[in-house]
């Protein structure tokens, strides 16, 4: 959901002239002090300094750059950990979108088949779970993976464990970080975390998907059918080529949705593995405080999301014209 | 065969979405402290701790309840204008103010939380309640800014050029005509900035300083010690309270519209 829909209000209504254009502008100052003016003490204090024990001062100089690109002490010393954390954010949000999207794509084609009123129902649940919030999400599958209750506790009782110990597949699992010497353990991996994440998402990907699917003409599918096409046939070259800019710009906003998220990483990724999010959260409330470099990390972050963005955007915009 | 395969998929991609919520609920009802599950000696005792014993919990509540409430009130009277301008001008300028208004929302809100940290704090205000509503307000600005626009974009036009030909003013056509036909779309724009106001966390993270806890907040602050059964109450009450606002829209609304469903076919 996002005020692109509203552009469509192009078409002007025989509403007369607003006889108070001081309100406009009232109106224009407040939204962009309120919406615009975070965004921009964030890119000026990336520049700021900071102060050993106080905190920070105005600057303008690229140190915070330097130490997210090359570290520190470049160019004695040259570290790619904080690129490394802004690659797992990348990773772990590319993975988790695109599993989302494949996933909700025929959940929600199936879903605009359905009656006004079975659709209804199903909104609300699938709002109701979108609305939920993070915490709560990562809260459920926490009690679902952790080792002494959910997953690994079923796999163990029902013998499964034994089974994959029988069969060699719990060595293959032991060298994807996914079990320990006993049983198959979830918490803290790769696995759980994209799992969470795309968990996190996929109402999103529903709702996203929604308005194309259920505009798809069912009569270009019936035609398809009747002039004797498979099932398959029609879904790869009737229904794809019409929903595929919808499909690649809601995985775009996903992805940039995901970039961000901070307790999901937080509880399921290991250590060595946390996101750019995490560490903003580290220098501007946690530990280092050190607000500067927070923001420039910050900086990374919303203009990493901004790219893709636009490029949503402009998918978004071509669907639309077509 | 196919349709069966189809149904099959649907409930189960709805019973992994229902999942973890089935978890957290069962393990509400523990009767001890150990977030277990299936549930040990289940029990209400959990729920009557987080509604009315515990005050930490309690006042948790009430101030998410504060924020949720002033916050999508406050965004739905700035997003009213807005969404009017674009309608009735369509202005380059109004599209522009439109899609500033809806970066935070698109946008990493860590980021946009991180910005009005510093904001606050330049003006002083850091930690107190009104600027936890303000910046809930812009963060959730853009659903009430869609959903407007969508009731306005809904308008018949035949209605408005009826009124001005029996020459109603412009004030008597919007209380009369407009505001009537979209009032239905305001109050959902203002259920869908409650729910998520209520359910958000990182940025009051960071604009409420510690000063005060909503109850997402307390839940996070209390992630490394473990959870407790009393937190699965919470996540009961916000699933419910989701529920019945959705529900409330689905049944005075027409939701599949809102969420851009085709007119055309029913």
């Amino acid at each position: 959901m996002t005020a692109v829909d509203s552009t469509k209000a192009e078409m002007t209504a025989p509403v007369p002239q607003m006889r108070r254009p001081w309100g406009t502008w009232a109106l224009g100052a407040l939204i962009l002090f309120l919406a615009v003016t975070p965004f921009i003490l964030v890119i000026v204090i990336s520049f700021g300094q900071k102060i050993e024990g106080a905190g920070w001062e105005w600057d303008f100089t690229l140190a915070n750059y330097q130490r997210f690109f090359v570290g520190a002490l470049w160019p004695d010393e040259v570290t790619f950990l904080h690129l490394q954390r802004l690659y797992y954010a990348l990773y772990y949000a590319v993975i988790a979108s695109v599993l989302a999207v494949a996933t909700a794509f025929p959940f929600t084609y199936l879903l605009t088949r359905q009656s006004r009123r079975a659709q209804s129902c199903w909104l609300v649940f699938i709002l109701a779970s979108l609305s939920l919030s993070e915490v709560f999400i990562v809260m459920g599958w926490d009690v679902l993976l952790s080792n002494r209750s959910g997953l690994p506790m079923l796999f163990e009782v029902s013998g499964a464990t034994d089974w994959l110990k029988r069969t060699g597949w719990f060595d293959v699992l032991r060298e994807w970080g996914l079990a320990n010497p006993r049983n198959v353990k979830f918490k803290t991996s790769e696995f759980a975390t994209i799992l969470t994440m795309s968990y996190l998402v996929w109402p999103y990907a529903v709702i996203l998907l929604y308005p194309a699917l259920s505009r798809l003409d069912p009569s270009l599918t019936e035609a398809a059918r009747t002039m004797g096409a498979s099932p398959t046939k029609v879904m790869t070259s009737v229904i794809l080529p019409t929903v595929k800019l919808p499909l690649i710009g809601s995985t775009l906003l996903l992805f940039v949705f995901l970039l961000g998220s901070y307790v999901t990483v937080v509880v399921f990724a290991e250590p060595a593995k946390q996101t750019t999010a995490v560490a903003v959260y580290e220098s501007v409330r946690g530990a280092t405080l050190d607000a500067p470099f927070g923001a420039a990390q910050a900086v990374v972050l919303l203009v990493t999301a901004a790219l893709f963005l636009v490029l949503a955007q402009y998918l978004t915009k071509r669907s639309e014209a077509r | 065969m196919r349709r069966l395969f189809g149904h099959i998929f649907m409930a189960l991609s709805g019973l992994v979405l229902a999942l973890p919520i089935i978890v957290v609920a069962g393990a509400s009802l523990n009767g001890g402290r150990t977030m277990l599950f299936p549930p040990e000696d289940p029990n209400f005792a959990r729920f009557v701790e987080f509604f009315i014993t515990e005050t930490i919990w309690v006042r948790a509540l009430q101030n998410s309840l504060i924020v949720a409430f002033g916050s999508a009130t406050l965004a739905v009277l700035l997003a009213w204008p807005l969404a009017y301008l674009l309608w009735a001008k369509g202005s380059k300028a109004s599209k522009v103010l439109a899609g500033l208004g809806s970066l935070p929302f698109a946008l990493p809100p860590i980021v946009f939380g991180v910005g009005l940290g510093f904001l606050w704090a330049f003006i002083g205000s850091l930690g107190a309640i009104w600027v936890g509503i303000v910046s809930h307000a812009t963060l959730f600005l853009a659903l009430p800014l869609v959903t407007i626009s969508i009731g306005l974009q809904s308008i018949d036009r035949a209605h408005l050029d009826a009124a001005a030909t029996m020459g109603a003013t412009e004030a008597v056509t919007f209380r009369t005509v407009i505001l009537p036909q979209t009032l239905p779309y305001s109050i959902s724009g203002f259920f869908f900035a409650l729910v998520l106001s209520f359910n958000e966390f990182i940025v009051m993270f960071f604009v409420s300083a510690s000063a005060y806890a909503t109850v997402t907040l307390q839940i996070f602050n209390s992630l490394r010690n473990g959870y407790t059964p009393t937190m699965a109450v919470a996540a009961v009450l916000f699933i419910t309270v989701s529920i019945a606002v959705f529900s409330a829209v689905a049944r005075w609304g027409d939701l599949p519209r809102l969420m851009g469903a085709d007119q055309s076919r029913n």
